[in-house]
């Protein structure tokens, strides 16, 4: 196993610095962007998207310099390994994507402009921490610095009712599953003694060797990992600890709900393929079949929920959840095939997650305002490349082949199906089956105009009529704020959504390059 | 021109996909251009899988053409193309009926022609990369993503309740070809258990030793995937509706080449990834594929509308394909196969008519029409070669297809066989009584006064299948030719099998006696 002695003797501050480097870089920038926000001119300009943006690269290329170093910092709290890389490039990607999103965005609305992008990078700089942590107390402090971030960020436009709700919602409820987290880290301390989660990994190891040996803190270590998996799985959005989601992805700025839905997402997922094979691998009170449940409740209760919603932005937060559940069967099957899967899931999932807003920013944009499929009739072809966009984002979403929402599942369900999970695979399936209707449900509204049930109700009459008025809007619209910046992310999401369909070998490479740096535990 | 021949399949699939992508360029409003020329392109895609043909070496089972590159390294899955004789016949079917359904929609498609050409490219491409692709995992890439064109086809030019018969549609091939994707994926992971290799190559992959009862399990996953898009008996019953709202250039390419994937699809995967399982659940598919016969063509009797009529005429002729393939001798499966590109060729042709009597009268309910005849008399004539040929008339190319698949079935099954027969009967009640309805007596719609002819573009649209009707009937042997070695090294495996369960007793061979 790993040496220790050795790891603590190269504990010096250089060091420690170096391990947090791409997020101090972002910190900065953060901090820049505040202070320059003390002068007028640059607080009512562009000049903070484009600091944002420059310190989203800068990260990048402190990312990249440091791609080939394995770094211990802060005694032991911090490391920064392949697994990180790619959970770096993964958020960052997200928090790019998001900060282009976000442009244009608060023009109309009266919000503070130099600190929203701030907020952002601390963000995402607290993902990036919460992803490089190997501590208890570390992880749940990052936890911590992202949701108070992701809380003010969901209630930034102030005096709409819908984001304020979200906001407390999300805050209270968020507020519970820290505690959550904080209390099971307090048992797994009273347990093994450790907070450190490569010395919790030694010590269970060295437990579970002693033969005949009655461990008496069996039970304090069962409850310390459920309660961290409640406070985990909340970030995560799985099944019974996702009420927060719907509303909160509903009130928040649609950029903000990218950043939420992507981002944090991402984050939580990467600090829990990190906890759970260190610590759940051992398999104390079957954490595999709790899991198992979990995936299958979160598959199936998202679709379901997804297929009652009018509204596109709740449709997609629901179907996220139902994502969130594909994905846990990549940690569920585990192994270098089912974490790599996962891995890669992820990175399909955050090109077209962002992909599906960025269409729905341009919606809103259009002051399509309610956001309401039904309101969709004869865009496809008013707009021919983005409704193609936006089926394809859809289609992706759904896993059909030649996206790479097809690859990321494919490989899921294959690394499933290697570590015998058949009954679970069979159930994704017939959910992904089941979750095309809703997907396909929005391109029939965008293409095919059903004339028959327009003049049968009078409900879809009058919002015939409301259309045609947004119709002539959108002409006028149009030109103001479809914004180079959205087709910039629309057409990267749609470039890499289709590379990952069609080319995944390279993202492959990657993505198992770094699953080998967690094995080395 | 070798390395011509070299790439042939990969030039084959991607042409129409870059002929879509020149067409994206082109101003929506030009649409006599944006047919012009992809109608020529399509004509130019099928002359090049003329090549195809001209090259191919009859005399062997082997694969041909064959190309391979690296694709996903981790899962063993590779860019493997190759086509042996079914899988020849069945690429040129789709290339020259796209040609054809192309140059059909020129009146009949008169809205958004720019999306519609080019949704019909993309289609192309797919569905020729299905029918080459050898591997596994390409081959589901091509044939799931095949959906999403047709579905816009349906959905979005389509006639009447087309929404609900477009989401029906997609929704049941979909759900089929996900439980499909369930049983691939296990029947990857085990040869990975059985040789520490993981491998998309079919060829490898037929050696997998796959034990009985999960045979069987896997076996009706897989089949209820290629089952939905034949379509057999109990899931057949998207067909109708989506045959009959979709436009007619959408009813002839699903009708050729889309419901040919179900059979190929056994033929290709099912039947030689899981030999044993398959010979055991002969007999159920059996009675599946009689109760399609006489079911689809006792339906097709009381139509009242004549696109539903020809859509479930395709449930039954699909009925005797499935019989033939399962009787698995070489005549009988020789049968299906050449019944696979007669069926292409028979009812994209009815569609075609149907086609023209709906863009002349805008009604589709036989009760609409009567006494053509003297209106239209070479629509009436061309029309009538094509439900003959469809009937199963000696000399035109259903006969050979029928006669071949009933003599062999009929040794192995001959219960089955004579039931089966009993749907030629009723084929020839429906479609001649159809017939006579439409083309014969007076006229009793005052509609039809000023019933016009066919135009020289409508002639020109059926005459390859009408001539193709005449020279698979009186020739059949060019196909039959290329087709047979495939045939019995097919059932070949099959009778590999056989000891074991001893059911195949003698292999029949009427043209390798």
């Amino acid at each position: 196993m790993l040496d220790l002695t050795q790891m603590y003797s190269e504990y010096f501050l250089e060091k420690s610095l170096l391990s947090v480097m791409p997020e101090a870089v972002l910190i900065i920038f953060a901090f820049i962007i505040l202070l320059l926000g003390l002068f007028k001119s640059i607080k009512n300009g562009e000049n903070s998207y484009y600091i944002a943006l420059i310190g989203i690269v800068f990260s990048f290329l402190y990312l990249f310099i440091l791609s080939n170093h394995t770094i211990h910092g802060f005694y032991g709290s911090i490391i920064f390994d392949k697994f990180d890389v790619f959970f770096f490039t993964v958020i960052l990607l997200s928090g790019f994507l998001t900060i282009l999103l976000s442009k244009n965005y608060f023009d109309t609305r009266n919000v503070l402009i130099p600190e929203y992008y701030s907020l952002v990078l601390f963000s995402i700089s607290a993902m990036m921490l919460l992803v490089s942590s190997i501590n208890l107390i570390m992880i749940f402090l990052s936890i911590e610095f992202m949701s108070i971030a992701a809380y003010i960020l969901t209630g930034y436009l102030k005096g709409e009712s819908r984001s304020t709700e979200g906001a407390m919602k999300y805050f209270i409820l968020g507020t519970f599953a820290s505690a959550f987290f904080l209390f099971g880290s307090v048992f797994i301390y009273a347990a093994t003694g450790h907070l450190n989660l490569y010395k919790i990994h030694n010590f269970i190891f060295q437990q579970s060797y002693k033969a005949h040996y009655i461990y008496n803190s069996h039970t304090f270590l069962a409850i310390g990992l459920v309660l961290l998996l409640v406070g985990l799985a909340f970030k995560m959005s799985l099944f019974p600890f996702h009420t927060w989601t719907p509303d909160s992805y509903d009130g928040a700025p649609t950029p903000v709900t990218n950043l939420m839905a992507t981002g944090i997402k991402v984050a939580a997922f990467g600090i829990f393929i990190r906890v759970f094979t260190s610590i759940y691998s051992f398999n104390i009170l079957n954490f595999y079949n709790i899991l198992w449940i979990l995936a299958v409740l979160t598959m199936t209760f998202g679709n379901f929920a997804a297929l009652l919603q009018t509204d596109l932005k709740r449709l997609i937060a629901y179907s996220s959840i139902a994502q969130a559940g594909y994905i846990l069967i990549g940690i569920i099957a585990g192994g270098y095939y089912g974490i790599s899967g996962t891995l890669f899931y992820l990175l399909a999932y955050i090109f077209m997650t962002a992909g599906a807003f960025g269409i729905v920013i341009m919606f809103e944009n259009l002051k399509l305002a309610s956001v309401d499929i039904k309101s969709y009739y004869g865009f496809g072809f008013k707009y021919p490349l983005t409704a193609a966009a936006f089926s394809f984002f859809l289609l992706s979403l759904a896993g059909i082949p030649v996206t790479s929402g097809f690859m990321g599942k494919f490989f899921v369900f294959s690394a499933a199906i290697k570590s015998g999970y058949y009954w679970l695979v069979f159930i994704a399936i017939l959910n992904s089956a089941f979750a095309a209707y809703y997907y396909i449900k929005i391109i029939v509204k965008m293409y095919m105009v059903d004339n028959q049930s327009n003049n049968n109700s009078i409900a879809d009459v009058i919002n015939d009529s409301n259309v045609t008025v947004n119709n002539g809007q959108m002409e006028i619209i149009k030109e103001n704020h479809v914004t180079s910046a959205l087709v910039i992310v629309i057409i990267l999401c749609l470039i890499f959504t289709l590379i990952l369909g069609v080319f995944p070998q390279p993202f492959i490479n990657f993505a198992a390059k770094s699953v080998t740096s967690l094995w080395n535990i | 021109m070798s390395i011509f021949l070299k790439y042939i399949l990969s030039i084959i699939i991607f042409f129409p996909l870059l002929s879509a992508l020149l067409l994206v360029f082109i101003n929506k409003k030009a649409e006599g251009l944006l047919r012009n020329l992809a109608t020529i392109l399509s004509l130019a895609e099928f002359v090049i899988s003329l090549f195809l043909f001209i090259y191919f070496k009859s005399n062997t089972y082997q694969f041909q053409f064959v190309e391979r590159f690296s694709w996903i390294r981790e899962f063993g899955a590779t860019y493997f193309l190759g086509i042996d004789g079914v899988s020849l016949f069945l690429i040129l079917l789709t290339t020259l009926m796209t040609f054809i359904a192309l140059l059909s929609s020129y009146k009949y498609i008169k809205e958004h022609v720019k999306e519609f050409v080019i949704l019909m490219l993309v289609l192309e491409t797919f569905m020729l990369g299905a029918f080459a692709s050898l591997d596994i995992l390409l081959f589901y890439l091509f044939w799931e993503f095949m959906l999403i064109p047709m579905y816009y086809i349906i959905g979005i030019w389509g006639t009447g309740r087309k929404v609900y018969s477009a989401v029906k549609f997609i929704l049941y091939t979909l759900a089929g070809s996900l439980i499909m994707l369930f049983g691939l994926i296990t029947i990857f992971i085990l040869h990975y258990n059985q040789t520490g290799n993981f491998t998309f190559n079919l060829l490898k992959l037929y050696h997998t030793n796959i034990p009985l009862t999960l045979q069987i399990i896997l076996f009706i996953a897989i089949f209820l995937g290629f089952a939905v898009k034949i379509p057999l008996f109990p899931f057949h019953t998207w067909l109708p509706d989506a045959h009959t709202e979709a436009p007619t250039a959408g009813s002839v390419i699903l009708a050729s080449v889309l419901l040919k994937f179900g059979i190929y699809g056994f033929f290709r995967f099912a039947i030689p990834l899981m030999p044993e399982a398959s010979i055991i659940l002969t007999p159920v598919i059996l009675v599946l594929a009689v109760i399609s016969i006489i079911y689809g063509a006792l339906v097709s009797i009381v139509q009242k509308d004549l696109k539903r009529l020809v859509a479930f005429s395709s449930v039954s002729h699909m009925g005797f394909i499935v019989l033939g393939l399962f009787a698995m001798t070489a005549v009988s499966v020789d049968g299906s196969v050449l019944q696979m590109i007669n069926h292409g060729i028979s009812t994209g042709a009815l569609f075609l008519f149907v086609g023209m009597l709906y863009e002349r009268s805008h009604t589709r309910l036989i009760a609409d029409f009567g006494g053509l005849t003297k209106k239209a008399p070479i629509l009436a004539a061309l029309f009538m070669i094509a439900v003959l040929s469809s009937v199963g008339l000696p000399g035109l190319n259903g006969f050979v297809g029928e006669f071949l698949i009933l003599v062999g079935s009929f040794k192995q099954y001959t219960v089955f066989t004579i039931f089966a027969t009993s749907g030629i009967i009723f084929t020839a009640v429906y479609l001649l009584w159809m017939f006579q309805r439409v083309m014969f007596q007076d006229i009793t719609n005052k509609n039809n006064e000023n019933f016009k002819d066919m135009t020289l573009r409508e002639i020109i649209t059926v005459l390859p299948l009408i001539l193709l009707m005449f020279f698979i009937g009186l020739y059949p042997d060019v196909l039959l030719s290329r087709i047979n070695p495939t045939v019995v090294h097919f059932v070949n495996i099959i009778e590999h099998n056989k000891y074991a369960y001893n059911l195949i007793k003698a292999k029949m061979g009427l043209f390798n006696a």
